[in-house]
């Protein structure tokens, strides 16, 4: 099976609820797998892409379940790029402060981990505000998942 | 489709259990249930056991260290055992691995409790 072509893109626009995480992961993976990512690197990548969808439903949406969400996957150079788009109020990333496990547990806090999972996982991920809300795009050298252990 | 379901069991006195599936924002609720069922009965060993986890998102390590300072202080512990090389590479990647002590075999991660130490340091 060749690789896809320069100008391939897979688009997928999934409501803002949780029970389509599982679609959004199935998707993310493959993706990443015909852009040229070996499976356990797609695998991260679909993780990576759960986590920032989760943000967006849970944050930019607030929980509300009859949003969009639109993500756009395809290859810029030796990279798979991510897009995630929303129409949801403004991300604002000092709400995702550096995590420290320790006092994670000691204060028993929720949340952060998404984005700080993301960022091990992706070489970049980046915020800014778009045509219509909200774009996190997430760039990863194309390869095996042992690219990682490099980082 | 059951993206996620939790069985249990004890053995030794430790709670065994069992998350087949995948671990995430919408199925966090089910796997917070079943620990919640542990601690609630005041049983606080506690092993995962990880051979039918495919899958964790933050969703369900925040679960894990939302009840790890209670389990703890109750003088128990969470350890975790066969994890497949996708949910342990997060668990590294995260540093849960310092966190939690990370078995082998679930066996291993039960006879460990047996050893009376108390938990928080990491295993080889």
């Amino acid at each position: 099976v060749s690789e896809p072509g320069p100008q391939a893109a897979v688009v997928l626009v999934v409501p803002s609820a949780t029970e389509f995480l599982a679609a959004i992961r199935d998707v993310a993976r493959r993706a990443a797998e015909l852009f040229g990512c070996d499976p356990a690197l797609a695998e991260q990548v679909a993780l990576a892409v759960d986590e920032a969808s989760t943000n967006v439903i849970q944050h930019a949406y607030a929980g509300a379940s009859d949003r969009l969400i639109e993500l756009r996957f395809d290859r810029a150079g030796e990279r798979l790029s991510v897009e995630i788009e929303d129409d949801g109020a403004p991300l604002d990333e000092r709400a995702f402060p550096e995590v420290d496990l320790r006092l994670y547990a000691s204060e028993r806090r929720r949340g952060g981990l998404g984005v700080h999972l993301m960022g091990r996982i992706m070489d970049e991920v980046s915020f800014s505000r778009g045509g219509r809300g909200n774009v996190c795009t997430m760039r990863k050298r194309i390869g095996t998942a042992e690219g990682r252990e490099a980082r | 489709v059951t993206e996620l379901s939790v069985s249990s069991d004890e053995r030794d006195g430790v709670v065994l259990l069992y998350p087949s599936g995948y671990i995430n924002a919408h199925t966090v609720r089910v796997f917070e249930e079943e620990l919640q069922r542990a601690i609630g009965s005041g049983r606080y060993r506690i092993v995962l056991s990880g051979q039918e986890l495919r899958y964790v998102a933050s969703a369900g390590l925040g679960a894990l260290m939302a009840v790890i300072e209670e389990v703890r202080g109750n003088g128990g512990d969470i350890r975790i055992a066969e994890l497949n090389e996708t949910v342990r590479n997060i668990f590294e990647m995260l540093g849960f691995n310092h966190l939690y002590r990370i078995f082998g075999s679930e066996q291993e991660a039960v006879s460990s409790f047996l050893e009376n130490a108390p938990g928080g340091s990491a295993s080889a």
